[in-house]
């Protein structure tokens, strides 16, 4: 009598489990909260767009409501720990969190792990004793040193192709200034150290006029830029930029002072980047692909909401990093048309 | 060895203790009240959200202080008026307790508000449109609106000056419909006449445009965008091609001359592809348009746009959600709101009073 009451019990039990998958199964909407660390950062606005795009398509393909909340954090930490929060009460299946701070992502992370909500960091990377805190932490980025790489490679092979058109003076020494960005991003710090030895293992010789960090803004950089200007009257031959929006602020002061043919370099390719190659102003930019940037961070998004695995064609390093791949853009003054 | 009195003052403590663990940590003893999360759904008729900025602001701050879940929705298509039913269908069946709406067709809206397939309350932006479930309405007046544009242009370009309207008559919202009515009946009104265009996208557009144009070498031409799109599309052209803006032309001594025109423009000029109203250096007196998009303030500080209609967008947004949460709770009182709009030049981007409409913080 006691066995026939287990068995059913245990029917019963197997049978529930059955129901909660296919419930599982049938999930037909995900919810994906989104912080931005700032929304007036061009690359990000630009990968904004594309994650709304990706989304429609996902839904399109997949049948699967996605909603996607998107917040800007303005800067502020502690308003982005109070979004994550407010995502969290809300039911948000997953997280998508662009840090403000990337040393200070412990308590969004605890409060994902207390609510068993995965997390897709994205564009600045939490520390690695962060990351390694759950399995269901992941992180979609560029290689920050391959970018640099790239970044080098423009003015080195234009100087290899054509060194009267880097040195400007044609005094054997090329001068230039580096716009750097928030000294806390590891992105600025290895982007700067790679793309000035890339520049020296191509055999430019480079001179350092000036540095400063303009905290990837533009205006800051253009700030600096008319300093530097002021400074150092017919010196300046190269500026090396962090970022685009940094370039364009260096390429709006020379605007200013009505100078012509300083070769400025950039990262990031985002729109106006873009637009300035197109006009000459800038000589070139590195650019990530942003449809898969964003199609990563979605699909890996989408993929935790549902208790899927990862999606295959974004291939994760340690199973918790997906870099995005990059491309040189040039100017038709540049050396590569296109890597 | 503790006393019988000991024990029943443990007994108490243990019994105060629990009292207060129910009171603080369980609603047994004092019930709070349930403050209940309402889900709303924005249903706009665009596929982007770039001409909803100040919008979204305003309604994630209504959102937040309301206790309102709200979810903001585009559309695969622009002005795809069956997707946009479709969604009003999927988000009743989500649970939405209200939706905010932008029509893509008010027709086919006001059709759902007065059969019953619209099941909950809602709020119309920027349509004046009743039934059942019609919460209310909300928006600027965009007769009215085209009606300033049109006195400003004439304001400013004599009658020897050609107008030209960009228009997008495929996917033309209720909004831009009234806004454009607004502009000719104003023309027509002073007599004034005016050519339209389709809208171009793309510069080789924009040429193309130039050259349909008979208006011949030497005519100074106004130009006014009927959307917030067609606006920054054009004053995109115009700033790659300075050399068609009249300001150009009138630049002070000293100042730094417009770049001299790249080859491929040149080639261009020499195809014939800029014959027509562009073919002479400052041909366009002057861009106008509405909206407040952060690219056409930035065209309107840089001088390529010369007067824009803005309303107050932020109030839009979190008015639609305060109507929205007000008819949840049985409100009714404030059922059609209408906010004012601006004429602004560049000299009014950083008045104090202009600034807080344009550039509104959260």
């Amino acid at each position: 009598m006691w066995r026939k009451m287990l068995l059913m019990l245990g029917a019963c039990a197997v049978l529930t489990s059955c129901q909660g998958s296919q419930k599982e199964e049938q999930k037909t909407s995900i919810r994906i909260g989104i912080s931005l660390y700032r929304s007036d950062d061009t690359f990000i606005n630009n990968i904004r767009s594309q994650l709304e795009e990706k989304a429609k398509e996902y839904e399109r393909r997949r049948g699967i409501k996605v909603i996607l909340d998107i917040q800007d954090a303005k800067g502020s930490q502690n308003t982005q720990n109070n979004q994550a929060e407010r995502f969290i009460s809300l039911g948000c299946d997953v997280l998508c969190i662009n840090p403000v701070d990337r040393m200070d992502a412990t308590l969004i992370i605890d409060k994902a792990m207390t609510a068993q909500v995965p997390v897709v960091f994205f564009n600045r990377q939490p520390v690695e004793e962060d990351m390694d805190r759950w399995d269901q932490l992941y992180y979609v980025g560029v290689d920050a040193k391959e970018t640099a790489v790239l970044q080098g490679r423009i003015v080195a092979e234009l100087y290899g192709r054509q060194p009267e058109a880097v040195d400007l003076n044609g005094d054997g020494v090329v001068s230039y200034v580096l716009l750097e960005g928030e000294s806390s991003h590891q992105d600025s710090l290895i982007r700067t150290e790679w793309s000035i030895q890339t520049l020296k293992d191509g055999k430019v010789p480079i001179e350092k006029i000036a540095g400063g960090i303009a905290n990837w803004e533009r205006s800051q950089a253009s700030a600096l830029m008319e300093q530097w200007l002021l400074a150092y009257p017919d010196t300046i031959e190269l500026v090396v930029s962090n970022n685009d929006d940094m370039a364009l602020g260096a390429i709006d002061a020379l605007n200013r002072a009505g100078i012509e043919g300083m070769n400025v370099v950039g990262i990031d390719g985002t729109t106006p980047g873009l637009e300035a190659l197109k006009n000459g102003k800038l000589l070139g930019t590195v650019c990530a692909d942003k449809e898969i940037y964003a199609g990563a961070i979605l699909e890996l998004a989408a993929s935790c909401a549902l208790g899927e695995e990862p999606p295959e064609e974004y291939p994760l390093t340690d199973g918790t990093y997906y870099w995005a791949p990059q491309e040189i853009i040039v100017s038709e003054e540049g050396f590569l048309k296109e890597n | 060895m503790i006393g019988r009195r000991g024990k029943w003052m443990i007994i108490l403590y243990m019994a105060f203790l629990t009292v207060l663990f129910l009171m603080c940590s369980t609603d047994l003893i004092i019930r709070e009240p349930e403050k209940e999360v309402y889900q709303i759904a924005v249903i706009i008729e665009d596929a982007r959200d770039d001409n909803y900025g100040s919008f979204r602001k305003g309604m994630d701050q209504a959102a937040m202080e309301l206790n309102a879940d709200v979810h903001f929705i585009t559309l695969y298509e622009k002005m795809d008026a069956d997707q946009q039913m479709d969604l009003i269908s999927r988000e009743q069946q989500d649970g939405a307790d209200a939706l905010i709406i932008v029509p893509a067709d008010a027709d086919k809206v006001a059709g759902a508000l007065t059969d019953g397939r619209v099941t909950v309350p809602a709020v119309i932006i920027g349509s004046e449109i009743t039934g059942e479930k019609a919460a209310g309405t909300i928006g600027a007046d965009y007769k009215n609106m085209g009606r300033q544009l049109a006195e400003a242009v004439m304001r400013d370009a004599d009658e020897t000056c050609q107008v030209l309207i960009l228009e997008e008559p495929q996917k033309r919202s209720i909004m831009s419909r009234l806004f454009l009515e607004g502009i000719k009946e104003e023309f027509e009104e002073c007599g004034r006449g005016w050519k339209s265009a389709a809208g171009q996208e793309t510069s080789q557009g924009f040429w193309n445009l130039a050259k349909s144009l008979d208006s011949g070498g030497g005519q100074r031409l106004v130009i006014l965008a009927e959307t917030p799109e067609l606006l920054t599309e054009a004053a995109g052209f115009l700033a790659e091609n300075p050399e068609v803006l009249a300001a150009a032309e009138e630049k002070k001594p000293g100042e730094p001359q417009p770049e001299a025109l790249p080859e491929e423009k040149e080639s261009r000029m020499r195809d014939g592809i800029g014959e027509g109203v562009f073919e002479s250096r400052g041909a366009v007196l002057g861009l106008y348009g509405r909206g407040s998009t952060l690219p056409a303030l930035n065209y309107l500080d840089r001088g390529m746009i010369q007067g824009i209609c803005v309303t107050d967008e932020y109030s839009i947004g979190y008015l639609s959600v305060d109507m929205a949460v007000r008819a949840l709770e049985g409100d009714s009182s404030r059922n059609r709101l209408q906010t004012d709009s601006y004429y602004i030049e560049k000299e009014d981007l950083r008045k104090p009073e202009y600034e807080k409409l344009l550039f509104p913080v959260e």
